[in-house]
C-alpha cells in the first residue's frame, strides 16, 4: 500500500492500482453523502482529480495517485456513500486504476512515511 | 474567542472551527448523527456566541418597532418575535429575536457575526427615542435544548419547563442565578433556549447531557444546526441575508408588515415590491445526485436567474436541498438548473419548509 500527500491510498492487486482515501482523509471530510465518480475508461494523470467527495459541509476532490485509465469504479457507492467513512480502506475503494507508468509508485509515500506525516501535522 | 464552554468541547471530541471570531464546536460524532438526534430524541448547543441586548426605557417600544419590519407594538409581555432589522438602504443589518418582558423592558437576542453592528445600530437611533441599551455580550452563556423530548428533559431540571410555550419566554430560577427560558429555537424541532449568567452556564450543560441521557440527548454543533436551520428555510445572516438583499426578497418576508404605519425603509422597500427588479428567495429540491453549494450559478431555460444562498444534504428527508436568490417569479413546480463543476442539475422549486411534519421524520 501507498499513500499521497493528499490523503489517497492505492494498492497494486493483479495489476490494477485500487484507489481510495485514507482513515484520516474521511474523518476530516465528515459524513459523506455523495461520491461523483468517473465514467470508466477515462485516462487521468498523476495528480490530477478523478472523484468527488461530497460531504455535509463540503466538496473534497480526490487526486489519483498515478497516471493510466479508469477501468472500474466502485458503483456500491452510488447507493451507499457511507462505505468511505465506515471502511474507506476496504470496502468503501473509489477505483481501479491501469497503470500506465508503474515507476510513479516509487515517488509515493509508504506507510511509515504516510504515518509520520500525519504525526508532525 | 471562547465560550464557557470550550473546555467541554474539547473534551467531548469536538471538531473546532472558527466562526465570527468565535473558536466553536463543528460537529461531535458527526453532523447527520447530531442532526438525527435533535429530530428524533434531543440535542445540546453551546450558542453563548450569540449576543443578548437590553432595550429598556418609555419608548422601548416604539424604538423596536420602528427598527423592525415585524409588529413589536402591542404584542403581549413575555411574548419572543421573530424580525428582521432593515437598514434604510435596502438591505439587512440583522434578523433576529425580540422578547418583551414589559411596554419598557425588552431584549434581543442577535447573531455572533453583528453583535457589534447590532449595538451601534442601535445607539445610532437611541437619540430620537428614550431608551436605554445594555449589552450582555460577555457575562452570560446561551444553551439551545431541541428536540421533541427536549422540554421534557428541561422539567427534570426546571420544574418552570412545563410551562414554556413556542415564541414565549419566562424567569426562572437555577440555585439563585435569574436565568431565562425561552421556546424558542433554530431548529423547528420543538425546544428551547437557555440564557443564564456564565457562573452557571457549564453546570447547566453538564446537568443536561446526564439527565438527557436515557433519552438519547447528543451535543451537537454549528454543522447539524446549519442542516436542521436548512431544512426549515430558515435564513441565516451572511447567506440569505445581508446588507445588499431588501427583507423583502428574502425567506424572511413574511416578516414585513406593510400595515404598520411606518417603519426604518419602509417607502424604500414599497418601491422595490412595485418593481421588476425585485428578486425573491425560494427553496429548490435537487432532482439528480450533488450538493447546490452557496455561490452556485441557477439557470432557467439557460438563463442566468441567480445563485445559491445556503445548500446541503437533508439527512431528514435524504435529498439534496437549497435556497437560492433569483430574479423573475419563479413558481413552485417549476424546473431550474443549478451549475455543479461542469454539470447542471435540474432541480425543482418547492414551498418552504422543505421539511413539512413531524411524520416525516422516521422515528
Amino acid at each position: 500500500m501507498k499513500y499521497t500527500e493528499s490523503h489517497e491510498w492505492i494498492n497494486l492487486q493483479d495489476g490494477l492500482g485500487v484507489v481510495g482515501v485514507t482513515e484520516h482523509a474521511q474523518k476530516e471530510l465528515g459524513d459523506i453523502v455523495y461520491v461523483e465518480l468517473p465514467k470508466e475508461g477515462k485516462q487521468v494523470k498523476a495528480g490530477e482529480e478523478a472523484v468527488v467527495l461530497e460531504s455535509t459541509k463540503a466538496a473534497a476532490d480526490v487526486y489519483s495517485p498515478i497516471s493510466g485509465v479508469i477501468v472500474e469504479v466502485n458503483h456500491a457507492l452510488t447507493k451507499a456513500s457511507e462505505l468511505v467513512n465506515k471502511s474507506p480502506e476496504t470496502e468503501g475503494w473509489l477505483f481501479k486504476i491501469k497503470p500506465s507508468d508503474l515507476k510513479e509508485l516509487d515517488k509515493l509515500l509508504d506507510p511509515e512515511a504516510y504515518q509520520a506525516m500525519l504525526s508532525k501535522a | 474567542m471562547k465560550t464557557a464552554l470550550y473546555e467541554r468541547h474539547c473534551a467531548l471530541g469536538a471538531k473546532i472551527v472558527e466562526f465570527a471570531g468565535w473558536n466553536m464546536p463543528l460537529q461531535y460524532k458527526g453532523v447527520i448523527p447530531e442532526h438525527l438526534a435533535v429530530r428524533k430524541a434531543l440535542g445540546i448547543f453551546d450558542v453563548s456566541h450569540m449576543g443578548r441586548i437590553e432595550v429598556s426605557g418609555h419608548e422601548a417600544e416604539q424604538f423596536l418597532d420602528y427598527l423592525s419590519t415585524n409588529i413589536i407594538a402591542g404584542k403581549p409581555s413575555f411574548s419572543a418575535t421573530y424580525t428582521v432589522w432593515p437598514n434604510g438602504v435596502g438591505g439587512c443589518v440583522d434578523d433576529l429575536i425580540v422578547y418583551k418582558q414589559d411596554p419598557h423592558h425588552f431584549f434581543v437576542v442577535v447573531n455572533a457575526s453583528n453583535r457589534q453592528k447590532d449595538l451601534d445600530h442601535l445607539m445610532k437611533y437611541t437619540t430620537a427615542f428614550d431608551v436605554h441599551i445594555q449589552d450582555k455580550f460577555s457575562t452570560e452563556g446561551i444553551l439551545a435544548i431541541q428536540g421533541p423530548k427536549a422540554l421534557q428533559v428541561a422539567e427534570h431540571i426546571f420544574p418552570e419547563a412545563s410551562q414554556i410555550k413556542p415564541m414565549q419566554f419566562l424567569f426562572a430560577d437555577y440555585k439563585g442565578s435569574s436565568i431565562i427560558l425561552s421556546g424558542t429555537g433554530y431548529t423547528g424541532a420543538g425546544g428551547c433556549e437557555i440564557y443564564a449568567p456564565n457562573a452557571v452556564i457549564v453546570e447547566l450543560w453538564d446537568r443536561f447531557l446526564y439527565e438527557g441521557q436515557n433519552e438519547g440527548i447528543e451535543p451537537a454543533g454549528l454543522g447539524a444546526r446549519d442542516t436542521l436551520r436548512l431544512e426549515m428555510g430558515y435564513a441565516l445572516y451572511g447567506h440569505e441575508l445581508n446588507e445588499s438583499i431588501s427583507p423583502n426578497e428574502t425567506v424572511s418576508n413574511w416578516t414585513v408588515r406593510w400595515k404598520k404605519k411606518d417603519f426604518l425603509g419602509k417607502s424604500l422597500m414599497q418601491q422595490l415590491e412595485a418593481s421588476e427588479k425585485k428578486r425573491s428567495e425560494h427553496g429548490i429540491i435537487l432532482l439528480d445526485k450533488g450538493i447546490a453549494r452557496e455561490g452556485y450559478e441557477v439557470y432557467q431555460n439557460g438563463r442566468l436567474l441567480g445563485k445559491v444562498t445556503s445548500g446541503t444534504y437533508s439527512p431528514t428527508l435524504s435529498k439534496s436541498i437549497a435556497i437560492i436568490l433569483t430574479e423573475g417569479n419563479l413558481k413552485n413546480g417549476d424546473h431550474v438548473e443549478v451549475q455543479i463543476r461542469q454539470n447542471r442539475v435540474e432541480a425543482e422549486v418547492v414551498p418552504l419548509p422543505f421539511l413539512k411534519k413531524p411524520e416525516q421524520v422516521n422515528a
